[in-house]
């Protein structure tokens, strides 16, 4: 069974307890059955926009929270700070080698040149 | 909203700032020793902490052994030359052609040895710590170097033994 097929039989099924819905001493308000899918079908749009309106909420009312502006910032900060220092270290190796060869090919005729400008 | 977007894109700048700062800053003295006219050089000064002094020496040396370095080279290629004539010529293995690859290999050998001495000239100008680590590495990366050659008929070697035909 496909999951729109049981996803059908679920609201047929959910009709048919709405339809016989009965409150001992008292009637159902009017619009009942109308009503209760209303509300599912708000409910699930609210869901499916979920990441977005979280987003925005931290956008517009967290992040201007001076506590987590200020964390935001310094995490920011440090995470530069740290991948700028690892990329430096990793090109410093780099050169490392590549001025290291440069000396060697200066002195030994034997060393075959690695085509460095 | 205004307020949450500016904190966001300062955030992203100062990151981005901090990146850029850190990366420029640590890598500073090698952009500078490329920027030398003898790069290779600058960077012997940098990793074997010489002096002004000692530097200046270093070099001069350098400098001192190029010519003498290019004079040799310069004599071996003339000695190819000469043996592709011979070879071109047809015929067997000659006596001349013998005698030429011996003095090719004399000349190979004396252009080692310059080589040394120069090694040791430029240690004897560092301090004796940075000398001896100087001499050590230098050493390694050039006479001691496997060539080829030896590589090709070692077991452990990165070429695979020659396939000789039965």
């Amino acid at each position: 069974m496909s999951e729109h097929q049981k996803s059908e039989m679920d609201e047929r099924t959910l009709d048919g307890w709405l339809r016989e819905w009965r409150v001992a001493g008292a009637p159902l308000p009017p619009r009942f059955q109308a009503d209760v899918w209303r509300r599912i079908e708000a409910a699930e749009g609210r869901a499916r926009a979920g990441v977005g309106n979280r987003l925005l909420t931290l956008l517009n009312e967290s992040l201007p929270r001076p506590r987590v502006a200020f964390a935001y910032l310094a995490a920011l900060l440090v995470a530069g700070a740290a991948a700028g220092s690892l990329t430096a270290q990793r090109q410093a190796g780099h050169w490392t080698s590549e001025l290291s060869e440069r000396y060697v090919q200066s002195i030994d005729p034997y060393r075959p040149s690695l085509g460095l400008p | 909203m205004r307020k949450g977007a500016l904190i966001l894109l300062l955030g992203l700048a100062l990151g981005a700032a901090a990146f850029a700062g850190i990366y420029l800053f640590n890598t500073a003295r090698y952009r500078a020793m490329l920027r030398e006219p003898q790069p290779g050089l600058a960077w012997l000064k940098t990793e074997f902490q010489l002096s002004d002094a000692e530097y200046s020496r270093i070099a001069a040396l350098h400098e001192a052994y190029l010519p003498e370095c290019g004079r040799r080279c310069a004599l071996i290629e003339e000695q190819n030359e000469t043996l592709r004539g011979l070879l071109a010529a047809g015929g067997g293995v000659t006596p001349e052609i013998e005698e030429l690859l011996e003095a090719r290999a004399r000349t190979r050998a004396q252009c080692e040895a310059q080589m040394l001495r120069h090694f040791r000239e430029v240690s004897r100008a560092m301090p004796p710590e940075q000398g001896r680590r100087y001499l050590a590495w230098v050493e390694a990366q050039t006479v001691l170097q496997p060539q080829p050659m030896e590589a090709r008929h070692h077991p452990s070697g990165p070429a695979a033994p020659p396939h000789h035909p039965e």
